[in-house]
């Protein structure tokens, strides 16, 4: 056993052991082979295509359906002489959006829930976790694969959405702010079942409870934030809004533009009275739930102009959504109509933002997510999940 | 052996006697099921160590810790002296490890498997194909390198286990049943290729049931059986314990007859052909007792050792259990 204390060193000599630059290269640049690993497997399988084929043609008949049904909807005023104007352009881009997010929050799970525990069952796992790399860069690796993946799928619904500008008069800014917003909620949802693929211990549990999650923050974040508003009841100092007689333009007799809405018409109304308490629902104590919907961060992110002062303006879907939950985030004080006995204008003015908020808890779930993954990566494993074998 | 020229060199600091593996006093339970209970073990560098046990005897949850991968509840492990939770990489560099599940990437190629093994224990990238090229041909996969590793057989995807075990030319080997499902060719070279591996000065610790195997690689073997080491011995030991011999001939009744005659305790087996069985402790006595027989005319057809080494010690510690 003498050559065992020679001192040339093996062909295994790793790299970047020295060195503080080179250890954030060296992590980099072991997340960097977990996802040349995951997606050389994601590539070969042809279910992958399949599913972005399918992808692709739904998006382009929803898409097509929609600009059938806009355009026959512009027919139809035309033909009875009502304006045709405006935002309603922006109808084929919200609702190809609207879809794309839909589909997203319904494939990124499925990318992303059974990547740990998956590797679990099929024992390749306990391979990864027996040579250098460690639990972080193998829960990282998982993840940036899983959104990866489901990026591809964004970028093939890509030109729907540009379609959607051209047809909408809209700016490759919101464009470009939508698919950026998509991106993060697909990442968000793919931390999440990652997170929880590496804490359940079967691939089905993981996806089933990461779609229900997902039908949480879409559907549980409404409920909750209903619910919650009713709980939230409380009162507004307010007094009474007394109507003007002529707070609208007329329309003009033959349906074109009326003439005169240069001038603001809104507030319709003069506050006056003593001031009195008011039931109201203090929506802004629960407005976080409403926030925790990833339509609402998504539809609240996108910009769109001010139109408070403007006599006619049709409301785009996602411009409702936003407005709708500003107006929640503001609460009564700045919606009741005569809160405080100012005059709160029916448009609100509400310039705080919701999505920040939306996101910053949707990270902190995803980061919880994955930190307690992480915490049942770690090896020597301590506790194991019932029934399972670390290999 | 082309392959595997030098093993990681353990820190000269080290101790060259805490060189291999060992357990001391190890214990893991899941649940209520206590998988091992206050185990010994130790393999020493350049020897075959064997772990035996009937299935459930907590074989593999004791290779599991000695990998690093399971903690132990109590008691310690250490790999050429280092302790596993401290020096995670370090450990982790020395040991090779082949699971009992085969666990492959099944789109990747053999090829692409051992590349990416060498990746994630930092190989440096230029050394990477020549060292796959040459842990392929060992296993003798190079001419299937480029196929996915779903169409190769079971026996197969054993082999490129093996390699992806290598690949880093660990100091310590942990096999768990490499020898299962190999056809019986591949176990000779295996056979070959874990003696050659020991004698460059690698720790290999092989679990099986197949004792038949174990005989002829192994140097020690530890027993393990409800999750307590029951035995640890050498082969030596094991030989020095007695073994049965089989012995038939033309003419059972006179062999028999000498047999009595020469006042030896011997059984007669049911089996295919007439034959008795004796146990003889060593191998000389072996000889004596062939030459007598042969001598007095006896028409001997067979005389070779019933079972194992290993074996008659395993069968023994079965009884014993009962």
């Amino acid at each position: 056993m003498s050559h065992v204390t020679e001192a040339t060193p093996g062909p295994a000599r790793p790299q970047g052991t020295v060195g503080g630059g080179n250890a954030v290269v060296g992590y980099l640049g072991g997340i960097r082979d977990v996802v040349v690993l995951e997606m050389k497997q994601r590539l070969r399988s042809r279910g992958w295509y399949i599913m972005l084929g399918i992808w692709f043609v739904v998006i382009a008949i929803v898409t097509w359906l929609t600009w059938l049904a806009w355009n026959a909807s512009m027919e139809s005023r035309r033909s009875f002489g009502e304006p045709t104007q405006d935002a309603a352009g922006s109808m084929v881009f919200e609702v190809v959006l609207a879809f794309v997010l839909l589909f997203g929050l319904l494939v990124a799970p499925a990318l992303s829930a059974n990547a740990i525990n998956g590797d679990r069952a099929g024992g390749t796992l306990a391979i990864l976790q027996i040579t250098l790399l460690t639990p972080g860069q193998i829960l990282w690796g998982k993840f940036c694969a899983g959104w990866l993946a489901a990026l591809a799928f964004l970028g093939t619904s890509a030109p729907f959405l540009v379609f959607g500008m051209f047809q909408g008069g809209l700016t490759p800014g919101h464009v470009l702010v939508s698919l950026l917003m998509l991106a993060v909620e697909l990442a968000a949802i793919c931390g999440l079942g990652v997170g929880i693929s590496a804490l359940a211990g079967r691939p089905l549990f993981s996806i089933v409870v990461t779609y229900l999650v997902v039908a949480a923050l879409v559907v549980g974040s409404l409920i909750s934030f209903a619910l919650g508003s009713q709980l939230a009841q409380g009162t507004v100092l307010a007094n009474s809004p007394v109507s003007h007689s002529v707070p609208y333009a007329p329309l003009t007799p033959d349906g074109s533009e009326p003439v005169v809405p240069v001038t603001p018409v809104e507030p319709g109304f003069t506050c006056e009275g003593p001031l009195v308490e008011q039931r109201a629902f203090r929506t802004e104590r629960v407005a976080w739930m409403l926030a925790l919907n990833p339509y609402v961060v998504v539809a609240d992110a996108i910009p769109y102009p001010d139109r408070s002062g403007a006599a006619f303006y049709s409301v785009g879907l996602l411009e409702g959504i936003s407005q709708s939950a500003r107006t929640a985030l503001a609460g009564p004080e700045h919606s009741y109509q005569c809160a405080n006995g100012v005059v709160q204008p029916q448009y609100l003015k509400q310039t705080t933002p919701l999505w920040p908020l939306g996101l910053t808890l949707q990270v902190v779930l995803t980061s919880l997510l994955m930190w307690l993954g992480w915490r049942a990566l770690r090896t020597p494993a301590r506790g194991l999940a019932r029934g399972t074998r670390i290999a | 052996m082309s392959i595997a020229t030098t093993s990681n060199t353990p820190n000269p600091g080290a101790l060259s006697g805490a060189l291999g593996v060992s357990a001391k006093g190890v214990s893991r339970h899941f649940g209520a099921v206590h998988a091992v209970e206050h185990v010994d073990f130790r393999a020493p560098a350049g020897k075959v160590t064997a772990l035996i046990g009937p299935n459930g005897a907590g074989k593999t949850t004791l290779l599991l810790m000695l990998a690093s991968l399971l903690k132990p509840d109590s008691g310690t492990i250490t790999i050429d002296g280092l302790d596993p939770a401290q020096d995670r990489a370090a450990v982790r560099l020395r040991i090779g490890w082949m699971p009992d599940t085969l666990g492959v990437w099944e789109s990747l190629t053999a090829r692409e498997i051992l590349v990416q093994m060498a990746r994630f224990y930092r190989l440096p990238a230029a050394r990477i194909p020549q060292r796959v090229a040459d842990l392929l041909e060992l296993v003798r996969l190079d001419t299937l390198a480029d196929q996915p590793a779903r169409v190769l057989s079971r026996g197969q995807q054993q082999r490129l286990s093996l390699a992806r075990a290598l690949v880093h030319d660990p100091s310590v080997l942990l096999l768990d049943e490499p020898a299962s499902g190999l056809d019986p060719g591949s176990r000779v070279e295996l056979r070959k290729l874990l003696r050659s591996l020991a004698g460059e000065g690698k720790a290999v610790v092989v679990s099986s049931h197949v004792l038949s195997e174990l005989d002829e690689i192994a140097d020690g073997a530890v027993f393990v059986n409800q999750g307590r080491t029951v035995k640890q011995q050498t082969i030596e030991e094991a030989a020095l314990a007695g073994r049965r011999y089989a012995v038939t001939a033309l003419d059972s009744e006179a062999l028999m007859a000498k047999l009595r005659e020469l006042g030896v305790e011997f059984r007669v087996e049911a089996g295919r052909r007439p034959a008795v069985t004796l146990l003889l402790t060593h191998d000389a006595g072996a000889a004596a007792l062939l030459s007598e027989l042969v001598t007095s005319g006896i028409g001997v057809v067979s005389f070779a050792p019933a079972t194992g080494a290993l074996e008659e010690t395993y069968m023994n510690l079965e009884t014993e259990q009962r």
